[in-house]
């Protein structure tokens, strides 16, 4: 720490830890409820896409449109187009998650669509041949296998999600990358103040990437 | 709600009205597209060779350069190279330096495609059968020609989808270079958004256009790895 | 409710009446009626395409026949008859508390992979027949010494050879103590080597007075252990009679013919 204080951005941020802090506690904020959101209207999608058969071709436009547009074009559509036509989000926060959760949604959807169908008819079979109900052979065998294979994707789509966080200060949102930029404004430090937030951002993701891996390695090695 | 939607299809006028000042803007898109794909490649194409190597050091810089650039937020990585090295060697250099957007742009952006480009033509590599390596080398083929006629084949074949993946994900973040000042067409929208004070038919429209654009992509994709998919499996 | 009036006093158990189902336009069972008695050791041969998978699967209802009836150990498999005597299709509880009664072995096996050994064979005991974790592990063990793959109950099916997962199939099947047996093509899946522990755990079965139905293309199997072997031709029984009858001295050509070119 004695080196960091010395130079004049290190204090800046010292002071203005406060800010920073909170700015970090958006950004967690807005990447849970954007990741949870992700995976109920995702597994809405999939749901409906593979069970409610007059609304699965709107289901699956929006699961391609979702898909397609880029985070930057969601996150301005939620934030202007959203609140004058459903009155909704009111707010900067609620628009960032909004945003987040249609983009992984998507993907999600297709992810749990591959995993559900992707199960070995054959396992059922033997199921349905024992007596079990369809609500058994769901909880403990297609739900469990589908798991396994979806993890990885699941987890990855988390990672898109925290990348993705960076953008919300475009529309207002006072994130960690909003405090870091008008800190770097304020006090003309850009150097110091941009590659520490950028060092923090790439340890977190870089670490929590490499947990990810260790336990899609792990699944994988189990059952295969 | 119905007076909204009206007036947004109403207002999708407006794109033909200041198409002067928004298709330069998709122009922009595809030109960083074009090169950060180009470059990203190149830098691909080094590092996994490099990540494949058989000597540890050479290793280690390529887990780094991969780890770094996978890891770091695209928008991250934008905004360091938009104010760090201009700053850097302006102090070193004690000359007044400045890059254009656009290169900025151009260079994070490809670093950080590259890295995940290094990824797939590795693991496109790692996926050719040792055996058949063996079978080739074992008959007297030397590696290049070995190289050329059993490894590239198929490790090419194998990684097709996730690489026209990446390339759509590139087009997708071009849209980043919009937050940099590069006149591309959401800072185009931008512009006349707040100019005309239409917000809603203007990123309506543009989510419309992106959206067509890289469905198409995507299409154009999937049409392409499908013979290469089925083949030899 | 139908009674088996056939001269032998045992139990039917399986009772297939006039048969017939059809996929499409393809009709692959074109009236087949059979009867199987408690302890039967029954035989199902015939060409690809001879309807006899499909047979053994409306037999537990994994296909729903077109037309016809099944009953088993004396009640009706898929449907019901009311009090006015008007037939109509049964709940999905009273299909699957009948096929608790019949124990099924596929040929591809279908172990859960995400289960041990131990685990696929407790699943049904405990969930659908209700049966408190304690006895069922005990019964499962007892199996598991029967099927000779005691040291490998904590295994997942990843880690077992074919042959291994096929008995751990048996077993799980026999945990739910099932009147009757099926086994789709057992070994058909199995390298030749390991073709031989299976057949002998399915003899050991037959031995006891297990009631089964087997189909395969395993001719000494029929030969040596089956009371009774169907020839099935087309969707119709070709042939039926004892091993002795049906293999060695077949009436029909196309019987003939069928064991010929399987025999040679």
């Amino acid at each position: 720490m004695f080196s960091i204080m010395e130079t004049s951005w290190g204090r800046a941020m010292w002071n203005a830890r406060d800010n920073l802090l909170d700015g970090l506690a958006i950004t967690l904020q807005i990447t849970g409820y954007g990741f949870v959101g992700a995976l109920i209207i995702g597994l809405l999608l999939c749901l409906i896409t593979m069970y409610v058969k007059p609304l699965h071709w709107p289901a699956r436009f929006l699961i391609n449109f979702f898909r397609a547009t880029p985070i930057i074009c969601q996150l301005m559509w939620v934030n202007y187009v959203w609140p004058p036509m459903f009155g909704w989000p009111n707010t900067l926060f609620e628009a960032g998650c909004v945003a987040l959760a249609i983009q992984s949604a998507g993907y999600l959807a297709e992810t749990f669509r591959a995993g559900i169908e992707g199960i070995n008819r054959g396992h059922i079979e033997a199921g349905r041949s024992l007596g079990m109900s369809a609500q058994l052979i769901m909880r403990r065998i297609i739900l469990p296998q589908a798991f396994h294979t979806m993890a990885p994707a699941i987890m990855n789509q988390f990672m898109v999600v925290i990348r993705s966080s960076t953008l919300v200060s475009i529309i207002g949102v006072s994130d960690l990358m909003h405090w870091g930029h008008h800190l770097s404004a304020e006090w003309f430090e850009p150097i110091g103040i941009m590659s520490t937030i950028a060092v923090f951002y790439i340890v977190v993701i870089w670490t929590l990437s490499s947990i990810f891996k260790w336990y899609s390695e792990r699944l994988r090695n189990r059952y295969v | 709600m119905l007076d909204q939607f009206t007036s947004m299809v109403a207002g999708f006028s407006l794109f033909w009205e200041y198409k002067a000042v928004m298709l330069p803007g998709l122009w922009y898109n595809f030109l960083v597209f074009f090169l950060v794909v180009v470059f990203g490649i190149v830098l691909g194409l080094a590092f996994s060779t490099i990540r494949l190597s058989t000597n540890i050091v050479l290793r280690a810089i390529g887990t780094f350069y991969t780890g770094l650039f996978r890891n770091a937020p695209e928008y991250v990585t934008l905004v360091w190279f938009f104010y760090v090295p201009a700053l850097l060697l302006t102090k070193l250099l004690g000359a007044n330096v400045t890059f254009e957007p656009l290169v900025v742009a151009v260079m994070a952006l490809s670093l950080s495609s590259g890295a995940f480009y290094t990824e797939i033509f590795r693991a496109g590599i790692l996926s050719v059968p040792k055996g058949h390596v063996e079978a080739a080398r074992g008959m007297g083929m030397s590696r290049t020609l070995t190289l050329r006629r059993i490894i590239l084949p198929q490790a090419v074949r194998q990684m097709l989808p996730e690489f026209f993946n990446e390339c759509v994900s590139v087009f997708k973040g071009t849209t980043l270079v919009s937050l940099v000042m590069v006149p591309d067409l959401v800072y185009g929208v931008n512009l006349v958004s707040s100019y005309t004070g239409q917000a809603l038919p203007l990123y309506t429209g543009i989510a419309l256009i992106y959206f067509a654009i890289v469905f198409a992509m995507t299409t154009i994709a999937e049409k392409l790895s499908n013979p290469w998919r089925d083949k030899g499996n | 409710m139908p009674i088996a009036t056939s001269s032998d006093e045992r139990n039917v158990v399986v009772k297939v009446v006039d048969l017939h189902k059809s996929f499409g336009k393809l009709e692959v069972l074109r009236g087949i009626s059979l009867d199987v008695h408690q302890g039967d050791v029954l035989t199902l041969l015939g060409a690809s395409g001879s309807g006899k998978t499909t047979l053994l699967r409306c037999i537990n209802y994994l296909e729903q026949p077109t037309s016809g009836e099944i009953y088993i150990d004396g009640r009706p498999m898929g449907f019901r008859i009311d009090t006015n005597g008007e037939r109509s299709n049964s709940s999905q509880k009273d299909i699957n508390s009948l096929r608790m009664e019949i124990g099924m072995v596929f040929q591809q096996f279908n172990l859960w992979p995400h289960m041990t050994a131990l685990e696929n064979i407790i699943e049904a005991p405990q969930r659908v027949r209700k049966l408190p974790r304690a006895e069922v592990e005990g019964f499962a063990v007892e199996l598991l010494e029967k099927v000779e793959l005691l040291d490998k109950k904590d295994q997942y099916p990843a880690r077992l050879s074919g042959g291994q997962q096929q008995r751990v199939a048996i077993a799980r099947a026999l945990a739910m103590q099932p009147k009757v047996m099926l086994f789709d093509e057992p070994t058909s899946s199995l390298d030749p080597e390991l073709i031989g522990e299976v057949l002998g755990v399915m003899r050991s079965l037959a031995e006891e007075g297990t009631t089964m139905i087997v189909v395969t293309h395993e001719v000494g199997f029929a030969r040596e252990v089956a009371d009774r072997v169907v020839l099935l031709h087309n969707g119709l029984v070709e042939e039926e009679g004892s091993p002795k009858d049906v293999i060695e001295n077949p009436k029909s050509e196309r019987s003939k013919q069928f064991f010929s070119s399987i025999l040679h």
